[in-house]
């Protein structure tokens, strides 16, 4: 059954690819082939293996663990980027490894400490030592 | 020989101060990197790949520490693979065989050695080998016109659906994606925006160090904190320390393993995993008298050395075609074009510093291998007990701060989290990844030599198929792609079996 939705999908991302190959527009002809007919064979190539999934698909075995945990890590993952240059890389990778910890199984308190301590010494390590600029806070750490 | 005398020079690049400590951290944190559970050479090139780039080194030294990380990560992997019963990734599996029943016997020490001791056999056998292949194979590539090179690539993605497990079509799934992931952007031949969708972001195409992070570093975290890996951590010591009798008894088993591992590393798209698995049925086909599984110190070296020798043997159709053989050396490969650096035939005479600084530094690195290996591997199996959520999240931290770092764009974080999310939906439904990546790698130099093929037919086909080189190539593309539809791979399918867990 997923095969079948996985080939399904496939073949029609290949379809899309050649749709808006044809839509490229070429301004003068540099070489003969032009941007359009790589993207065109890929689509095809899409196409086919989506058809071949479809038609014959195998049984995929879905063995999910905990996967709240990693939903957790992945939501930490997403906000991180937008805390970045808010609140400083150590405020904000503190923040993410503290929620990552917790979803490997850590106690809050040396979730904490853990959080803290890594995010302090990759900022040493890489912008202090190596001289690679990290965003720093309100507070210019 | 002037390969000799072009592997001195290579020393006196790679001898210089910052090269040798460039090689010794390479080396020391790909053991360490490669010790964890569950994390392999691949996702230790990733994790290092955007702290090389953002600290501008000069190319010979940045790739000889991505290449450190991967033959020390070679190394590295067998600790978690023996004491832990975890293999960090697919071309350990047959090392958990022999190896954990021997730790679990008490002799955990021993199996340490013998295996550290076959990983310098094999990679250091196989360096000796590129050294003396690289060059005449270069001479091969040279007579290379576009329409070989098509050819010889298709080869490779048709190598990678026959060998890997599962579905040859899903490899091909995985080898389309890959191809159309790397078209984003404006096309190199005629300025055009290619699957853009006005976005200014998508301009400059997906960024290659937020791909490698995205699959091999984010997904496997995601994998990691659903919590399907866990396991008990053997004690090294107490049993009977390694013979001299036993390293002598394991020789035939490694040379043997080495031929057959370097041999299949070169051969584009099989890798460390098929090299392995190999060498361990066929060294049980040869001697085994029922202790085989059981903790045979033949068991465990002859998988061992094959790993490290297909790993090295890997990076000579790299270097010497520009064609990767390995998930790994295609991550290399980026990092070369990186630096605008063409790896193939050309890279011996134009950048000889690089191509054989690297090689060089290649026998140093694994000097320093044995010696962090054999007396110091008590200092890195000790990291086996760091806490799982002080490791992890570390790494996680690690990878989006390279990326930051390489970038200066909080949005490619945001690229990165999403590939790493496309990258978890694909593993979960079996579509593999190391394909994808061996693609988007490969699509450049694929469309240009297809373009430059049909531009000099004036865009006739029939020049796709007009040299005897390219006719093979073509042939053996179509029975490689012909092969598991008669036929099963049986071979790896069974060796997989065998070791009772699926390709990590």
């Amino acid at each position: 059954m997923i095969d079948r939705l996985v080939g399904l999908i496939c073949a029609l991302i290949g379809a899309g690819a050649i749709w808006h190959a044809q839509t490229l527009h070429v301004p003068f002809a540099a070489d003969p082939v032009g941007p359009r007919v790589f993207p065109t064979i890929i689509g095809g190539v899409l196409i086919l293996c989506g058809f071949i999934l479809m038609l014959r698909p195998g049984p995929v075995t879905m063995e999910f663990g905990t996967w709240p945990r990693a939903l957790a890590v992945l939501v930490a993952s997403l906000i991180y980027p937008l805390l970045l240059l808010p609140i400083g890389f150590i405020a904000a990778t503190a923040l993410l490894c503290f929620v990552a910890a917790l979803a490997f199984h850590a106690r809050p308190l040396p979730a904490a400490v853990s959080a803290v301590a890594t995010a302090v010494v990759f900022f040493v390590l890489l912008d202090k030592m190596l001289d690679l600029p990290l965003p720093r806070g309100p507070l210019g750490i | 020989m002037d390969a000799l005398a072009a592997l001195l020079a290579g020393f006196q690049v790679a001898l210089t101060p910052l090269n040798l400590a460039v090689a010794f951290a390479g080396v020391a944190l790909g053991t360490a990197i490669g010790a964890l559970p569950g994390i392999g050479p691949i996702n230790a090139v990733a994790l290092l790949l955007p702290l090389c780039f953002a600290l501008k080194l000069p190319p010979e030294t940045a790739l000889i520490l991505l290449a450190g990380l991967y033959y020390g990560s070679g190394y590295g992997g067998r600790i978690s693979s023996i004491l832990l019963n975890i293999p960090g990734d697919p071309g350990l599996v047959m090392t958990t065989l022999d190896g954990y029943p021997l730790a679990k016997s008490g002799r955990g020490a021993a199996a340490l050695a013998i295996s550290g001791i076959g990983s310098f056999v094999g990679g250091t056998s196989a360096v000796i080998l590129m050294t003396f292949l690289a060059v005449p194979l270069t001479r091969l590539a040279l007579s290379f016109g576009p329409a070989d090179y098509v050819a010889l690539m298709v080869l490779s993605f048709a190598l990678l659906g026959t060998m890997s497990e599962g579905k040859a079509v899903k490899t091909w799934i995985a080898v389309a994606l890959g191809l159309l992931l790397a078209m984003v952007g404006i096309d190199g031949g005629t300025g055009v925006e290619r699957f853009t969708f006005g976005s200014l972001e998508l301009l400059g195409g997906i960024d290659f160090t937020s791909l490698t992070i995205g699959l091999f570093a984010v997904a496997e975290i995601l994998f990691l904190a659903e919590g399907m890996i866990s396991g008990v951590v053997s004690r090294t010591g107490n049993g009977a320390r390694l013979t001299f009798r036993e390293i002598v008894y394991c020789i035939p088993a490694m040379l043997r393993a080495t031929g057959l591992g370097f041999f299949l590393g070169v051969l584009p798209g099989t890798g460390a995993s098929v090299a392995s698995a190999m060498a361990y049925t066929a060294e049980k086909r040869i001697s085994d008298k029922g202790t085989f599984g059981k903790g045979d110190m033949r068991g465990l070296a002859a998988p061992e050395t094959a790993d490290n020798a297909a790993q090295t043997g890997s990076m000579v159709p790299m270097l010497a075609l520009g064609i990767p053989g390995s998930g790994t050396t295609a991550v290399m490969l980026g990092a070369f074009m990186m630096y605008s650096i063409t790896p193939g035939p050309l890279l011996f005479t134009q950048r000889p510093e690089v191509a054989w600084g690297l090689i060089a530094s290649m026998y140093i690195g694994n000097l320093m291998l044995l010696v962090l290996n054999l007396p110091l591997v008590g200092l890195f199996a000790r990291l086996l007990l760091v806490p799982a959520w002080i490791l992890y999240p570390g790494i996680l931290a690690l990878s989006y701060a390279g990326v930051y770092a390489v970038s200066n764009s909080a949005f490619e974080l945001l690229i990165t989290t999403g590939i790493g999310v496309l990258a978890y939906i694909l593993r979960r439904v079996g579509i593999p990844l190391i394909p994808l990546m061996l693609a988007f790698v490969l699509a450049r130099l694929l469309e240009d030599n297809f373009r430059r093929a049909l531009s000099l037919s004036d865009g006739g086909y029939e020049i796709l198929f007009a040299t005897p080189t390219s006719i093979v190539l073509w042939l053996l593309a179509v029975v490689a792609i012909g092969l598991p539809l008669i036929r099963k791979p049986k071979l790896h399918q069974a060796a997989m079996a065998e070791a009772g867990k699926p390709g990590a």
